[in-house]
């Protein structure tokens, strides 16, 4: 949502030049504001300027945070994992003192705090991310294949999402203020507004569960001997609910974004002279204001990725999918405290890394966002 | 006042959506009253089929979802008001020191921002309401910890331009004190800038509280709407017949309504602000 927030300013902030509120400044949802001063037509210090560091510090000031944080917190907390275990209607109840300390070996619960530490941040360094406690298997292992399926179906909703939104934002940034454009912007902006679990809630209700055009959940059927083409659609059909799902909640974001950059380009000279030179107005629009304007989705489709990391948790508990959003589900039903760790770590690592590169590409893109 | 009221003439969407917060703030005051049973207590059997004694019909463990429904109305509201509550302390706290003092302080203040804005938000959120526990305290904490880098940005952004305007230099110059500024001069402009951008966080928090409670995290004691879904939504019963029509969809679509209120809100303030908005609608 705060991202959201961040796509709204965007769309304004493109609206007009003159700037009394510093809209500009705040391009990005990850943006570096150094450059403020500059908005305000101070002088920017010579020191601030390049800065090329700081990308990367902030990255790894934020790995490094969420990391500790990620060890210390279940520590820290009254209780520990073993608790879970102990607890009664945890699938892995076990009562006895002897299992108890047994465990507390195992999962070296015993040692120092700064012991455990460099312990967990060693194991860390080489993949290992504990072992999960319901199912005794390294986490690693369990969460390596469940990457993969989530990736498929992060990759899928971003085309799917680039299909719906990109021609619909030029479509409505060209027919800026007709009721084609209002309608569209009136669909879109509810859309974003709908809570995505619910609405894959009622998707999976109404066309798997009712009408049966779908499977109820999982990433393909289970002890298929299928093979070949038969294997994909089998997979396709299972990934369509969900991805059309999450690309239709991405496409509002490539939408508003492809419309006001769209509505930026409207009075450019070239398009006077275009017009001139009698191009017709599809080329004009697709090949010349269209191809403008698409610089600003790049910044988006990279700001969805790590988007689309919230949003799988919610659809990939609907569907069942087996990726890492479900895994950090299932975890978090469980108490299995070394799953959820290692789910919440890919995830944040992939919003972290996404984030560096988008900013980073950014700056190549457009050297101003580096002040 | 009258520049509201002719602001709600003009912006339709205003009008709504102050209807709909307004609503649902009555069924919550009211909920005792308009429900018909206790939210939690065994009013029939399980699955009842809607009927005059239970309007929405019962649940899995037999409790009354119409009752659910309006008390869930509560949960929401207290998790709007106490959320954006924080959202505003720290935010315009965080946004007004770094904007005034600048330097140093401004630098870092930024800086803890981006951190704060980098953090991946719901996997943070969930990860430390599974640990803690869950609870609507822990939620509406989490969430307002989440939620403040963005007010403070604006807030920030705001009084960098504010303050070399002329009037507050003026009142500088006549030997007004910094508080003095502030109170006088600054806040009431920020005012609608902060409000606007609030009620999008009421509504921002509405909906990261019931997706949190539809992980499973929902406070076990209060009875709000992602509960609601996500107790549907495990029973298998849910895929059957039409249950999902009186259990499933009314929470959701409470939920939907409540954030379409707060958006409209917040949409509906942002033109008389910023001229620019309006312009591009």
């Amino acid at each position: 949502m705060s991202k959201l927030a961040d796509l709204e300013t965007t769309d304004r902030g493109d609206q007009a030049s003159e700037s009394t509120i510093d809209v500009s400044g705040e391009r990005q949802a990850v943006a570096v504001d150094a450059g403020s001063a500059a908005w305000e037509g101070l002088p920017v210090p010579a020191k601030g300027r390049k800065r090329r560091w700081l990308p990367y510090a902030l990255y790894l000031g934020t790995l490094f945070v969420l990391v500790t944080f990620n060890f210390l917190l279940p520590r820290i907390m009254p209780g520990d994992p073993i608790d879970a275990l102990m607890a009664l209607g945890s699938p892995s109840f076990v009562q006895d003192d002897e299992t108890r300390a047994a465990l507390e070996e195992y999962y070296r619960l015993d040692a120092s705090l700064p012991e455990q530490y460099l312990t967990y941040l060693g194991g860390l360094v080489q993949g290992d991310l504990g072992v999960s406690i319901v199912s005794n298997t390294p986490v690693t292992e369990e969460l390596v294949p469940r990457i993969g399926w989530s990736f498929l179906l992060i990759i899928s909703s971003l085309a799917i999402s680039l299909i719906i939104g990109l021609p619909t934002g030029v479509h409505s940034g060209w027919k800026r203020g007709k009721g084609v454009d209002r309608g569209l912007l009136g669909f879109f902006l509810s859309v974003q507004n709908l809570p995505i679990f619910f609405v894959g809630s009622v998707v999976l209700v109404v066309f798997s569960a009712q009408m049966g055009w779908f499977p109820l959940g999982g990433a393909s059927t289970p002890f298929n001997e299928y093979g070949g083409v038969a294997q994909i659609l089998d997979v396709a059909h299972h990934l369509a609910l969900p991805a059309l799902l999450m690309g239709f909640e991405f496409a509002t974001f490539e939408y508003l974004v492809m419309r006001s950059s769209m509505v930026s380009e409207l009075g450019s000279d070239y398009l006077l002279s275009g017009r001139a030179k009698g191009l017709t107005e599809r080329r004009l629009k697709y090949r010349y204001a269209g191809r403008n304007a698409l610089l600003p989705v790049i910044t988006v489709i990279g700001l969805q990725f790590s988007l689309a990391v919230t949003s799988i948790i919610f659809v990939e508990r609907i569907f069942a999918y087996p990726g890492v959003g479900g895994y950090m589900f299932e975890a978090v039903g469980t108490r299995d405290y070394p799953a959820m760790q290692g789910a919440f770590l890919v995830l944040t690592i992939t919003v972290l890394t996404t984030n560096l590169f988008v900013e980073l590409l950014y700056r190549r893109v457009d050297p101003r966002t580096a002040r | 006042m009258r520049s509201f009221l002719s602001s709600l003439r003009h912006s339709p969407l205003l009008a709504i959506g102050i209807a709909i917060v307004m609503v649902l703030v009555v069924i919550a005051a009211l909920a005792p009253v308009i429900a018909p049973y206790d939210p939690i207590a065994i009013t029939g059997n399980s699955f009842e089929t809607p009927s005059s004694a239970h309007l929405l019909g019962t649940n899995d463990a037999g409790a009354d979802i119409f009752s659910r429904l309006v008390w869930g109305t509560r949960t929401s509201l207290a998790v709007a008001v106490f959320a954006t509550t924080l959202v505003l302390a720290i935010g315009v706290l965080v946004g007004l020191v770094a904007g005034l003092r600048g330097g140093i302080i401004d630098t870092l203040l930024m800086r803890l921002v981006d951190v704060f804005l980098a953090l991946p938000g719901l996997p943070l959120l969930i990860f430390v309401a599974a640990l803690v526990g869950p609870s609507l305290g822990v939620s509406i904490l989490m969430i307002g910890l989440a939620l403040w880098p963005q007010t403070a940005r604006i807030v920030r952004s705001q009084t960098l331009s504010l303050r070399t305007r002329g009037f507050v230099d003026s009142a500088r110059g006549f030997g007004a004190g910094p508080l003095y500024v502030i109170r006088r001069h600054l806040l009431p402009a920020l005012g609608p800038v902060v409000a606007s951008n609030l009620v999008f966080v009421a509504g921002a928090a509405v909906t990261i509280e019931a997706g949190l409670a539809f992980i499973g995290l929902g406070d076990p004691i209060a009875v709000g709407w992602g509960t609601m879904l996500n107790r549907a939504l495990e029973n298998p019963q849910i895929y059957l017949g039409s249950l999902w029509l009186w259990w499933l969809l009314p929470a959701g679509l409470a939920l939907t309504l409540a954030v379409l209120g707060f958006t409209f809100i917040g949409v509906g303030l942002e033109p008389r602000f910023n001229p620019r908005w309006s312009r591009s609608l």
